[in-house]
């Protein structure tokens, strides 16, 4: 009897003391809207484990809202996070382990929100002409593509293969394999042949990206959110003359051909272990009631339930939820087009269309873009959530 | 009962409560935040043995009169965004210390300022030592340049990256490549499974 009154002496004595487990607290943030006033009070005051997703987000809308230098900034940190190694972490450790939540590792992202950080920055140095620069950029972005369970998936963006060949191209380089690679991974439109002349080079991302949310019974699956997106292309007037903007690039399609992760495993373990517990705990209180009634095996009914009610903890105890933190403010569709146009100033509309390829109503963006004259590249990026109008 | 309650109500499990104080380290010592991009060691261990390459040159070693070297900017091919002057400002700090005067680097990333002084000279806006209407800008006996190419692989295995430092130094007069030499690093690393 003394064993089952220490038993449960332990018990409750533990489940006091993890009442007084301390939980870190994020005090309510005001934000003004603008990325360059709310990055550093984000940062600063936000779990630290959260900053890279805080990051992504900040230099998305600086990204839209024209504000380019502190986009450089802020992905240049983020980058420096998801290009190391994360390899001996405690984080990630405890993230693995049965009773912390996936959550708790710091957030880098998935593979297309990582190749998202890379393809923006890559857009950025092109913009300080250095195409070789972003070249490095959409090669890692690729790279972060490229380990897909089905390798049919693997490294498979038109986009950055085509502007990999672009930027070979302007650097006196041959940029024919990557247009190839480009051309044979076409699921949306079929890039064109280089332009080895053009000196605007107009990036164009449309629609909202996927989310993040699980599924499963104790939430272990990592699932993706499609938003529907009625934007199917763009149209950019500049010079007298209309250009259509296609679409190369799905970010659904990429969140979900990556097959699974190792993770996934991990939660899948931490879910049966919840399960097992579960049900293991019943039934062990159970079999106390059931020896309780009889008086030759009352001495071992304390145990049994005692048992069961720390098996039942250790199974609510158990966090097996997927991480659904999302870079929540990226694109769906991602496009391009460059183009020769005289140097000087130019007055740029761009129209987004839907399926019928009509002009959707209120998303047009008005920018003036100065050229310049020496046959440098102009690089413009624009968003239908970007702010009108523009001076660049 | 009451000293194990309140010593539950202890905090710990906090690491490194104190922060960790700034650790100097040498440039071509591997840190503790490592990548398998194009690190600090690797900038010094590279231009390190390039610098030597271009001193054993017979053409710079054998020669009675300075060699007059300009730089062209490092093609990077590889997948990391980096400052690639950086290679080529080792390069030439470490042959302008070691060489004893045998190699001479011409500036002419700032030709557009010594043309401006030059026509401020010529014009009498300001004072000259020496006729300013005499050409003394040194033409380039070689120039030195570089490329860095790399191959990565990605697998559940971990992340591989190979890196090719090539450089080359280019008798400007006949285009022939005097001397090259090149480094190769390779990195692999295995994140934690949490990201993975």
């Amino acid at each position: 009897m003394r064993g089952i009154y220490s038993l449960l002496t332990a018990l409750a004595v533990s489940l006091l003391v993890a009442g007084c487990a301390t939980t870190e607290r994020t005090p309510p943030q005001r934000l003004t809207g603008n990325p360059a006033v709310d990055a550093p009070t984000l940062l600063t005051n936000g779990p630290s484990r959260d900053k890279v997703l805080l990051q992504y987000r900040t230099a998305a809308t600086a990204m839209q809202r024209g504000q380019f230098d502190e986009a450089k900034q802020l992905l240049d940190d983020a980058i420096l996070t998801i290009s190391g190694i994360i390899g001996k972490d405690t984080e990630a450790r405890k993230a693995r382990g049965y009773f912390s939540p996936e959550a708790r590792k710091t957030f880098i992202g998935e593979p297309y929100e990582r190749v998202m950080a890379y393809y923006y920055r890559g857009i950025l140095y092109w913009m300080d002409g250095e195409p070789d620069n972003a070249r490095a950029c959409f090669r890692s972005a690729l790279f972060e593509d490229s380990d897909t369970l089905d390798k049919k998936y693997a490294a498979d963006y038109v986009l950055l293969d085509y502007l990999d060949g672009l930027a070979s191209l302007k650097l006196a380089g041959d940029g024919s394999d990557a247009l190839k690679r480009a051309q044979s991974a076409v699921r949306i439109s079929m890039p064109g042949s280089y332009n080895p002349n053009a000196n605007l080079l107009v990036f164009v991302d449309f629609g909202r990206g996927p989310t993040k949310y699980a599924a499963g019974r104790h939430g272990e699956n990592l699932m993706f959110e499609e938003h529907p997106c009625k934007i199917r292309g763009a149209q950019l007037q500049i010079a007298g003359k209309t250009y259509q903007v296609r679409a190369y690039d799905d970010l659904n399609y990429q969140a979900t051909t990556r097959g699974g992760r190792v993770m996934d495993h991990i939660l899948a373990n931490k879910a049966t272990f919840k399960d097992a517990t579960d049900i293991g705990g019943d039934a062990a209180i159970v079999s106390g009631v059931v020896l309780a009634h009889n008086r030759d095996t009352q001495p071992f009914a304390l145990g049994a339930i005692g048992l069961g009610i720390i098996s039942k903890i250790a199974s609510a105890s158990t966090r097996a939820e997927a991480d659904t933190r999302s870079w929540d403010n990226l694109p769906l569709y991602l496009s391009f087009a460059h183009l020769d146009v005289p140097a000087g100033e130019h007055a740029v509309t761009i129209d987004f269309l839907d399926e019928g390829n009509r002009v959707i109503a209120g998303l047009t963006k008005k920018m003036t873009i100065d050229v310049p004259p020496n046959g440098a590249d102009k690089v413009v990026y624009v968003s239908d959530k970007s702010t009108t109008p523009q001076n660049l | 009962m009451s000293a194990a309650l309140l010593s539950g109500c202890a905090s710990s499990g906090v690491k490194n409560p104190s922060g960790v104080p700034v650790t100097e380290m040498k440039a071509d010592e591997r840190g503790f935040v490592a990548g398998t991009g194009v690190e600090s060691q690797d900038l010094v261990a590279v231009t390190d043995k390039m610098a030597r390459g271009i001193l054993a040159v017979p053409q710079v070693a054998n020669s009675t009169t300075e060699a007059r070297v300009v730089l062209d900017p490092v093609v990077n091919e590889t997948r990391f965004p980096i400052n690639k002057d950086i290679f080529l400002t080792r390069i030439r700090t470490q042959l302008n210390s070691k060489s004893a005067g045998k190699v001479r680097f011409l500036a002419r990333e700032r030709m557009a300022t010594l043309q401006n002084e030059r026509e401020l000279k010529r014009s009498g806006q300001v004072t000259s030592a020496a006729d300013p209407n005499v050409v003394e800008f040194k033409g380039a006996d070689y120039f030195l340049t570089g490329k860095l190419q790399g191959l990565s692989t990605r697998t559940t295995a971990g992340v591989s990256d190979y890196v090719l430092y090539s450089f080359q130094l280019i008798d400007a007069r006949t285009s022939d490549i005097i001397w090259e030499d090149a480094a190769e690093i390779k990195k692999q690393g295995l994140e934690d499974a949490a990201y993975r």
